[in-house]
């Protein structure tokens, strides 16, 4: 025992400077997507939005893929937002299983169409490994800002609530790389894109206990001696 | 809390009060088995944790669910700390080794009784085929390694093992049966 606990107690009464309620989960993640998402639209015009954009547009594929990837992205991050505080319950993760199905299901419906267009051709589509360096680039930002946030909260699961993190930003990233690649055959965005969030998510989960923990938020946040 | 979140110590302080004995009583109840001073250093955990957390409790939600949650978690993280420490650990008896503990200091008479009888390991040595018994002069007595006893010896590091274990179980059989 390092020290008597009715001292610890004084202390951490005299301690008790004001702090900053955080706020709902749902208004992190929209103060969260109004972080990222200008650093999205910034890396879209950098890389130069695709010259069939607005073709793509009208294509109701299309769309729902690019519709489920932002679900997953709002979803998944209101979810790690939700982790940090204690008590707020798990009924978050059965949410997320909605989005993401979608948006695997949309993928998993366009390389089925290919398959009955091309046949086995289809899968000679192959798939171009410059959206794994791209889908990582534009979900940076949005994966910093998401562990910068994170840290104000309780880190109860930190390894979960950082790999829902970074699906959250390679969702949002895979969002914008299909805006600039012309690379739209099913098998390829199904197997590099989803691929690269994988990736980003594990990457994100794997360093949860480290960006993540009680000793970091106490003297990151409060200055307490923990 | 929500006085505390605005800054108010006093009512903070009186808070952690009335909190520092229930979650002595849930950390006792969880952790029986241990030590008061491991269950204190829990309850410290925790306090630390809510006070480091205060600013995710939001006044609209109930309290006590709210450090039950942090409790469990502080809980779960001492478990895992104790697993791994338990893991890494070798538990040993506290050995005399200080040259004034008697146990340390050997006469003649208590030589027997710790050794055996020293007379009859020398008759037993020197009653070992002669390769056996350099064997055991080379690695036992004059504690060389195999390579440099096979480099003295002239002979193979295989041999030597070889050589060695036919000797102590030669050495054990007769010492047993004297």
């Amino acid at each position: 025992m390092a020290r008597d606990t009715n001292d610890l107690l004084r202390q951490l009464a005299a301690d008790a400077a004001p702090v900053r309620r955080l706020p709902r989960p749902w208004v992190r993640t929209a103060a969260w997507l109004a972080l990222a998402l200008p650093y999205i639209a910034l890396v879209v015009f950098l890389m130069s939005p695709r010259s069939d954009l607005a073709a793509r547009m009208a294509d109701p594929r299309f769309l729902i893929q690019e519709l489920a990837a932002l679900a997953v992205a709002i979803v998944a991050a209101a979810a790690a937002f939700g982790s940090v505080i204690p008590a707020y319950g798990r009924k978050w993760l059965v949410w997320l299983l909605v989005p993401f199905g979608f948006w695997l299901g949309s993928l998993g419906q366009g390389c089925l169409q290919e398959w009955i267009q091309f046949g086995s051709r289809s899968l000679s589509l192959g798939t171009d490994w410059s959206c794994f360096p791209g889908i990582v680039l534009a979900g940076a930002g949005p994966v910093i800002t998401m562990a910068v946030m994170l840290r104000r909260g309780a880190p109860l699961t930190p390894m979960l609530t950082m790999a829902l993190g970074g699906l959250a930003a390679g969702a949002l990233g895979d969002f914008a790389l299909r805006l600039v690649h012309h690379q739209d055959a099913g098998v390829m965005v199904l197997v590099s894109h989803v691929g690269a969030v994988v990736v980003l998510c594990g990457l994100a989960g794997g360093a949860g206990r480290s960006v993540l923990n009680w000793r970091s938020i106490a003297a990151g946040l409060h200055g307490a001696a923990l | 809390m929500r006085a505390a979140q605005a800054g108010d110590t006093d009512a903070y302080g009186q808070l952690l009060q009335e909190l520092a004995p229930r979650l002595r009583r849930i950390v006792g109840l969880g952790r029986g088995f241990l030590a008061r001073e491991d269950i204190e250093d829990l309850v410290q955990d925790v306090l630390l944790s809510v006070h480091a957390a205060r600013a995710t409790y939001d006044p609209a939600r109930p309290f006590m669910p709210w450090v039950l949650a942090i409790t469990r978690n502080r809980l779960a993280d001492g478990a895992r700390r104790y697993a791994r420490g338990a893991a890494h650990e070798v538990a040993v008896e506290d050995l005399t080794v200080t040259f004034s503990q008697s146990q340390t200091n050997l006469n003649a008479s208590s030589r027997d009784d710790d050794y055996g009888d020293p007379e009859g390991l020398h008759n037993a040595v020197q009653a070992l085929p002669p390769g056996q018994r350099t064997a055991i002069e080379l690695l036992k007595l004059r504690e060389l390694s195999l390579k440099e006893a096979a480099a003295a010896n002239g002979s193979s590091v295989g041999a030597l093992k070889i050589a060695t274990h036919r000797a102590m179980t030669a050495l054990r059989k007769k010492l047993v049966k004297n």
